[in-house]
């Protein structure tokens, strides 16, 4: 990569750690620069020809989500977004878009929004226009705004059929008191219903946070950053910095185990979640990167008890390991289907003993390896195309606003050895960090 | 295919037993995409969902060499899997590897098609796993997917593909490691083989590829499942029971086009028009959605497309000698369904009676002749869509389908439409509490006034007027309520 911006880690980096480094996990050539307001800029050239995808990523998610009532927000101004401004009414922006022929959606979860548009590269100035004009001129009447919460309130009820999402929710609600993580990305019930109310707050989010300094825009494919920096300094650089910096509540210490019970009141199979404390991403501490490695040597498809369970005994079929890379401390997740509800004592105790023989005795030295090699592999697999690249770099900026995350992480990864990773074991998933939470629906 | 097949064998002319269809390129991967010519429809009538368990257990069970907890241990470090898909009359498997791993990924994902483990341990979890699909993953969770499934079933009931591509719990629940071993050894044949690589393979690695599958049955050409008939007659609906927050509905009805059909392109352009998947600027969309705001979205379909509601794209090698119309409307609150389905068919009524205007079409065939580009993106979607031409008998995909719709009018579209696109014979699902309750209305042609949480301009307050009171055509008869714990058992 052409370096232009002076990367801020340089102590992590030379943190001593003596192995050389190896080869690059992300291979495209790519800038990353700001603009004096604040925003910053990555292109990347990704050798597939004629396509161009645009990733704009907005530091904002639930997790900013401060205020109560509130709950929700960040989504539904994703859905706002598509309201127009004064010179692009929504109809003249989306058959802007259209006419180019172009993919385009977005999504938000706890700690971003991220805008997507992928077209052919002929009309990336044009995109790059109308992309800087919504961000900088949203305009949207109390009507737009009223019926446009209609259409959360769907996303809401298509989503409330899966038993996964009411899991998720009790889990985030019972682990954070105080964090705003407490509450799901989509909102609460009673915050979506209310939102036809809120056009004001509406107006008040979109100042705070639709802001250069919250933004990155990622412009990936065939591209060089000659012809795209000065199209962005045209369109984006008049846009103003911003000066709000929400509060995040900090959860204090967990300080003993938690448990929920979710009632279901429909069939299905039952579920199990246990869930931890963790660290926030870091490329640099080791912890996170530990923990991550620890999710797969003890959960993935080859790991003892995923072959115990789901393949010998049959007693599960589904399992899995999760670790958010969030930038406030967030979860690290066990979550179980069973296939029986008599089958959940025997199997929580199979999980808690796993995390246990992991903080008691160091892995073996090639199943750390194997994990490190089927992450680089499952990751370069995917960057097979010019909006799977785009997107990698997108979440790599979840919390660090870099895409050098990429390749620092995986550079991380190689220098870990089992014994962080029991020492990770050990400080981590203790039972006073703990939170479960289970869901049985009822007999079919 | 196959009906081509036996042309050219009746004719004399030589047909090479094994298809391949190669990619090559300088990617640092190499795809594979091997596809049989046989599928669900190819099930017998007394064990729906035969093919796809014979797919899944080959996927994801061991080989006569490895169990699959060996197997899985193997792939592990390469992040390497096989995957499958089936349907009615195709069945596919998908892999891809670093090219740095070829060599050890190839002998595994050959062993995996080639020499099953066949294994009872393997298939009571793979079983388990189709059943709770259906069960769990369909009925108890997902009320989108369930109407639309339950929507592919009605519009072909009692003909070859008129069950569920993983067919029926108790048919699941009977079928032995013998009737899979069967199935595979009649319809995983040489005959039926197509094979997909892209990628930076070395020089000579297909043909080695092609010589190994060589080791399948020859096979004859399989007569192909009679073609299902046009839905016919009035319309008619079935109304699931179970307890929602809302009512997810779908529609459809059978639809003689397929791509190989010259009048595909012009539908394609009405497809885009009335709604294009998961976009926003469809008519159905634009109207329901953004105006309205009855719901999440709401799209239209000329080919079949499962899991639309996990993907943004259609995945290839669903190909078929019948496609399916479709719309989609996501879930609605209950008040709002009967006007919801009113204004869905108000649409596609007024679409096939006044057809496009001029303008929209030119924009929607510029947004398609751009758009195709950005369909084939991976070089697996490259080889599944080749594979689908070759179904077809149609040129490569993306230049076919641009320079047809160069060549398209707003008259050709408009009158394709009028051919094909009808009301008069849909068939609707929803999934829903009370069905009792919306039955009634549905056949009462009671009025179904909306009301919004804004004001809406004169011209939408004086089509509601029109849509509220919009004559569906149902009749007591025609309109089935089925408890939600019976559908697919």
């Amino acid at each position: 990569m052409t370096r232009l911006l002076p990367t801020l880690l340089l102590t992590c980096l030379a943190s001593g750690f003596a192995a050389p480094a190896p080869e690059k996990v992300f291979p495209f050539p790519y800038t990353q620069e700001d603009l004096p307001n604040g925003l910053r800029l990555v292109t990347i050239a990704t050798g597939f020809p004629n396509i161009v995808s645009i990733y704009i990523v907005v530091r904002t998610g639930s997790r900013n989500e401060v205020e109560l009532g509130k709950t929700g927000f960040a989504h539904l101004f994703e859905h706002l977004m598509f309201r127009g401004t004064p010179r692009y009414p929504s109809e003249k922006y989306t058959s802007t878009l259209k006419a180019a022929g172009a993919n385009f959606n977005a999504s938000t979860n706890t700690d971003s929004t991220v805008y997507h548009v992928t077209f052919s590269k002929e009309d990336l100035d044009t995109i790059l226009m109308l992309e800087a004009d919504r961000f900088q001129n949203l305009k949207y009447s109390p009507e737009a705004f009223k019926t446009e919460t209609l259409a959360v309130l769907g996303e809401y009820n298509k989503n409330s059929a899966d038993p996964a999402e009411k899991l998720d929710e009790t889990l985030q609600a019972t682990a954070f008191l105080r964090h705003t993580y407490m509450h799901p990305t989509m909102g609460t019930l009673k915050d979506v219903e209310d939102m036809p109310n809120q056009y004001d707050y509406g107006i008040e989010f979109f100042r705070r946070y639709y802001r250069p300094e919250y933004t990155t825009l990622i412009v990936a494919g065939d591209v060089n950053r000659s012809r795209v920096r000065p199209a962005v300094d045209r369109y984006w650089g008049k846009w103003k910095r911003g000066s709000y910096r929400a509060q995040i509540p900090v959860e204090p210490p967990q300080e003993e185990q938690r448990t929920a019970r979710v009632a279901w009141t429909g069939p299905t199979l039952p579920w199990l979640a246990v869930a931890f404390h963790a660290p926030a991403y870091s490329d640099c501490d080791p912890d996170w990167a530990a923990l991550n490695l620890l999710a797969q040597l003890a959960f993935s498809p080859n790991s003892d008890i995923y072959q115990k369970l789901v393949i010998e005994e049959q007693r599960v079929d589904r399992l899995d390991a999760d670790l958010v890379a969030s930038p406030d401390p967030f979860l690290f997740t066990i979550a179980v289907r069973l296939k029986r509800p008599d089958y959940l004592p025997n199997v929580q105790l199979q999980v808690l003993q796993t995390l246990d023989n992991f903080a008691a005795s160091p892995v073996e030295t090639d199943k750390l390896e194997a994990v490190k090699q089927h992450l680089r592999y499952q990751f370069t697999l995917s960057l097979n195309n010019t909006e799977a690249v785009a997107a990698a770099a997108a979440r790599s900026l979840r919390a660090e606003r870099s895409v050098d995350t990429i390749n620092r992480l995986y550079d991380l990864y190689s220098r870990l050895t089992p014994q962080d990773i029991q020492r990770v074991a050990g400080k981590y998933l203790g039972v006073n960090s703990r939170t479960t939470v289970t869901l049985i629906g009822g007999q079919r | 295919m196959k009906a081509i097949l036996v042309l050219l064998v009746g004719s004399g002319v030589a047909w090479p037993q094994i298809r391949m269809v190669e990619r090559p390129s300088r990617a640092p991967l190499v795809d594979f995409r091997i596809v049989f010519m046989t599928g669900s429809a190819y099930d017998p009538s007394e064990k729906p969902g035969l093919a796809a368990l014979t797919a899944a257990l080959i996927a994801g069970g061991g080989t006569r060499e490895l169990s699959y907890k060996q197997l899985l241990d193997a792939m592990f470090p390469m992040s390497g899997s096989v995957s499958s898909q089936v349907d009615k009359e195709m069945i596919t498997f998908r892999g891809s590897t670093d090219i740095h791993n070829l060599e050890k990924y190839y002998a595994l994902f050959r062993a995996i098609l080639l020499s099953p483990g066949w294994r009872e341990d393997d298939l009571r979890r793979i079983k388990d796993r189709s059943i709770n699909n259906l069960r769990v993953g369909l009925r108890d969770s997902n009320e989108e997917e369930l109407a639309k499934e339950v929507l592919y079933q009605t519009i072909y009931d009692g003909r070859p593909y008129g069950h569920h591509n993983s067919g029926t719990v108790s048919a699941l629940q009977s079928m032995t490691i013998g009737d899979l071993r069967r199935f595979y050894e009649l319809e995983f044949t040489q005959t039926n083989l197509v094979i997909g690589i892209g990628g930076g393979y070395p020089a000579g690695f297909p043909q080695r590829v092609k010589q190994d599958f060589e080791v399948l049955a020859k096979g004859a050409p399989s007569p192909r499942p009679a073609p299902p008939p046009r839905s016919v007659g009035s319309p008619r609906a079935v109304l699931i029971e179970k307890q929602t927050r809302s009512v997810a509905i779908s529609l459809g009805t059978t639809l003689d086009v397929t791509r190989a059909d010259p009048d595909y392109p012009a539908l394609l352009v009405a497809q885009s028009y009335l709604g294009q998947h998961r976009a926003s600027g469809g008519r159905l969309f634009d109207r329901m959605r953004e105006l309205r705001g009855l719901n999440y979205g709401d799209y239209a379909y000329i080919e079949y497309f499962p899991q639309g509601m996990f993907r943004s794209d259609p995945e290839p090698n669903l190909a078929r000698q019948q496609q399916i119309f479709q719309i989609w409307i996501r879930p609605v609150p209950p008040q709002a369904a009967h006007f919801a389905l009113r204004l869905a068919l108000f649409e596609l009524d007024k679409l096939i009676k006044e057809g496009l205007t001029r303008k929209a079409f030119e924009r929607t065939r510029s947004f398609l002749i751009k758009n195709v580009n950005l369909l084939i993106k991976t070089r697996q979607a490259e080889l599944g869509y080749a594979i689908d031409s070759l179904y077809y008998g149609i040129p490569e995909y993306n230049s076919y389908l641009r320079k047809s719709l160069a060549k398209l009018t707003v008259k050709d579209v408009n009158e394709a439409i009028q051919r094909h696109l009808r009301t008069d014979n849909i068939r609707i699902v929803a999934v829903a509490r009370n069905c009792e309750e919306l039955k009634n209305k549905l056949l009462s042609n009671a009025l179904s006034p909306m009301a919004y949480n804004s004001p809406k301009p004169d011209d939408v307050m004086e089509e509601d007027k029109i849509v509220e009171r919009w004559r569906i055509g149902l009749k007591p008869d025609s309109i089935q309520i089925v408890p939600v714990e019976t559908v697919f058992e």
